[in-house]
């Protein structure tokens, strides 16, 4: 027999009654959708640029750029001055990389981001630091209108990105910058 | 399994509280957790209805698991994802061996899972010749001190920053007493950021498997699991039959407990799924019982297997503060390890490393019974003849006595008795293991019987 039949089979004598998929309706609040997710997003030490737009991006990227640091974007109107690399493993040396996010999640602050607008998967976590470009009007109140609105076809990768990387595993003290980016500011187009 | 390490909870735990000090911070770090829980629970009106939905819909699944596992296979084939089963944990390493050795992998970077910790992983790919590199920080400073994980979500609470300090500077040449959290952090960051690009292969755990996706959703703060997966070609995945769930809502909801039930934060910084290998690239995702099945024959101990891991049974158990992870003779401490650990402990003990105070259940996000699950794993070791600390012999005259109403109030009497009228020197021997720690208490003038009687009766 091979280990999944023995698992299957296994399976079948369970020792618990069986229990109906519960319903998941759970009310969302629904105030202030911008705000809210301001807040959770200074909790999770990212901060929010209400205005301005992709303009006042556009100023922050030139000025970074003249800086000599290397920037990618992949935001189609905002330039930076390095393309998608060949392999994953040359965006080692990227300072900061522009993406855009597919929605905001009000609750917790964090963004989806899927994998169409990545160039390699590892573009938002091998960055020094980190842009996200979001509409505001993609915000959903929580992870339950977020879990219907998130895209994610077959084959692809995606994630929710709260904050910039950050541990406490040296006696709780919270470091913001462990392994992904070391700092996130999020735009509103 | 038998292990040269083994000692019962109590003999390890004195090993830890030797250092008063140390208990004390130890306590206090983790109580501050679950302190942060709290709030972040708190701030969610709707906190107790995820729960019961969470409870639910993890029972749901475990009622219908093969055939969510069946779906979840199905699924992942269908986006170019390959899927292993695994009986247990030595076919686990074996299966994950292949795959690698089949690559000619020399270094693998792995991120957090208990599963590999569980099936003693490391050990067997070092013994083949691979590299593994531990990437989450704490999974790393104990993997350069040689220590076993002390928590399931901060697995490095137990050292302090000088003694972090101390090792780095040793292993990956920080300056000597250097001991800033921030500074060694940074170190660290750079350190594992060469094995990351240098790496042959990625391994992570699983948090949730989505089974109408065909997805696995991986979590983390660091962003270790991304850095891992995303650079290699070859990524690898370990899951428990236990982590599948139906759909992404139910990912998702479990997502809004997970890191505020861990550390009071409002989600993890990445909570990534995994819907296919990424360009060019291979992903397999390895599926384990390893003794979850017999655990699912039981009704109590089923119920362990709806845990997300989140560590906040851990957090808030007033044994496992002042006692330590160590102290538990399995991978996995606190409630939650006695619970899917005890019938793997040698020493028969850990069941009773619990006041079955019941704080864990109440702080558990999907309501597992943990109180309950340990005291049936009393009763369990009872029934198999394995009771420790002499139980076995002196637990039924303890029985008989106290179900004798006379013999009890005679002897109550007499306690009282001497209580008042002898020096507690000379008492304290009789308290045993009890009086080690703790004073002896002040006679009350009657029993609560006579004073009943007289005030109320």
């Amino acid at each position: 027999m091979s280990s999944k039949d023995y698992i299957l089979n296994a399976l079948k004598s369970s020792g618990i009654a069986p229990q109906a998929m519960p319903v998941f309706n759970v009310a969302p609040r629904i105030d202030d959708l911008v705000g809210q997710f301001e807040t959770n997003l200074n909790t999770v030490a990212g901060t929010l640029h209400r205005e301005g737009g992709l303009t006042a991006l556009q100023l922050k990227v030139d000025e970074l750029i003249s800086q000599g640091l290397q920037i990618i974007s992949m935001v189609d109107a905002i330039k930076g001055n390095r393309e998608v690399t060949a392999t994953a493993h040359e965006l080692r040396d990227i300072d900061y990389a522009v993406i855009p996010g597919d929605l905001g999640v009000a609750e917790n602050g964090a963004i989806w981001v899927n994998n169409k607008n990545l160039g390699h998967r590892v573009t938002p976590f091998i960055c020094e630091n980190l842009f996200l470009v979001i509409e505001a009007d993609t915000i959903v109140a929580n992870m339950h209108q977020a879990a219907s609105k998130v895209t994610l076809e077959k084959g692809e990768f995606g994630t929710f990105i709260a904050g910039p990387s950050k541990t406490a595993d040296i006696e709780q003290a919270l470091v913001v910058g462990a392994h992904g980016a070391c700092s996130l500011n999020v735009y509103l187009a | 399994m038998s292990n040269k390490n083994s000692a019962v909870h109590a003999k390890k735990a004195e090993i830890f509280c030797q250092d008063e000090a140390r208990v004390d911070w130890h306590s206090k770090a983790l109580w501050t957790v679950r302190e942060k829980r709290d709030r972040a629970a708190g701030s969610l009106p709707e906190w107790e209805q995820l729960r019961q939905i969470g409870s639910e819909m993890k029972l749901h699944t475990l009622t219908n698991l093969g055939q969510y596992l069946e779906e979840f296979e199905k699924n992942c084939l269908e986006n170019g994802i390959q899927v292993h089963w695994a009986k247990d944990g030595a076919e686990h390493n074996r299966i994950v061996h292949k795959i690698l050795a089949d690559k000619k992998v020399k270094k693998l970077v792995k991120s957090k899972s208990m599963l590999t910790e569980e099936c003693h992983l490391n050990p067997y790919l070092e013994g083949h010749g691979i590299e593994v590199i531990d990437t989450d920080l704490g999974e790393r400073i104990i993997q350069l001190a040689g220590q076993p994980p002390s928590h399931i979500v901060l697995p490095a609470i137990h050292l302090k920053r000088g003694e972090v300090g101390d090792l780095f500077h040793e292993k990956i040449g920080t300056e000597a007493g250097a001991s800033d959290p921030f500074y060694l952090t940074r170190a660290a960051r750079a350190h594992l950021r060469e094995q990351f690009l240098s790496a042959d292969a990625a391994m992570t755990g699983v948090n949730m498997a989505v089974a109408d996706k065909g997805a696995v959703v991986v979590c983390t703060n660091e962003g270790n699991a991304d850095m891992g997966a995303n650079l290699p070609k070859l990524q690898l995945h370990s899951m428990g039959i236990d982590k599948v769930v139906p759909d992404i809502d139910s990912a998702s909801t479990l997502l809004r407990m997970l890191a505020r039930n861990a550390t009071g934060q409002p989600v993890t910084t990445y909570s990534s799924f995994y819907r296919g290998p990424q360009e060019g690239g291979e992903m397999h995702v390895i599926i384990v019982d390893n003794g979850r099945t017999d655990m699912l024959k039981d009704k109590i101990l089923a119920e362990s297997l709806k845990c997300i891991r989140c560590g906040g049974c851990l957090n808030t158990c007033p044994v496992y503060r002042r006692s330590g992870g160590h102290s538990y003779n399995y991978t996995i401490p606190g409630p939650i390890g006695i619970a899917v650990g005890a019938q793997s402990d040698d020493t028969n003990s850990i069941p009773w490393a619990c006041t079955l105070c019941g704080s864990c259940s109440y702080v558990c996000p999907t309501k597992v019974p943990l109180d309950k699950i340990i005291h049936h794993h009393r009763r369990l070791k009872a029934e198999a003849g394995k009771l420790p600390y002499g139980k076995s012999s002196y637990m039924p005259l303890v029985g008989n006595f106290m179900a004798s109403e006379t013999m009890l109030n005679c002897s109550m009497s007499v306690a009282r008795t001497a209580l008042k009228v002898l020096p507690g020197s000379l008492l304290k021997p009789f308290s045993g293991a009890w009086g080690k720690y703790r004073e002896l208490p002040t006679a009350p003038n009657s029993s609560f019987e006579a004073w009943f009687k007289k005030n109320r009766g």
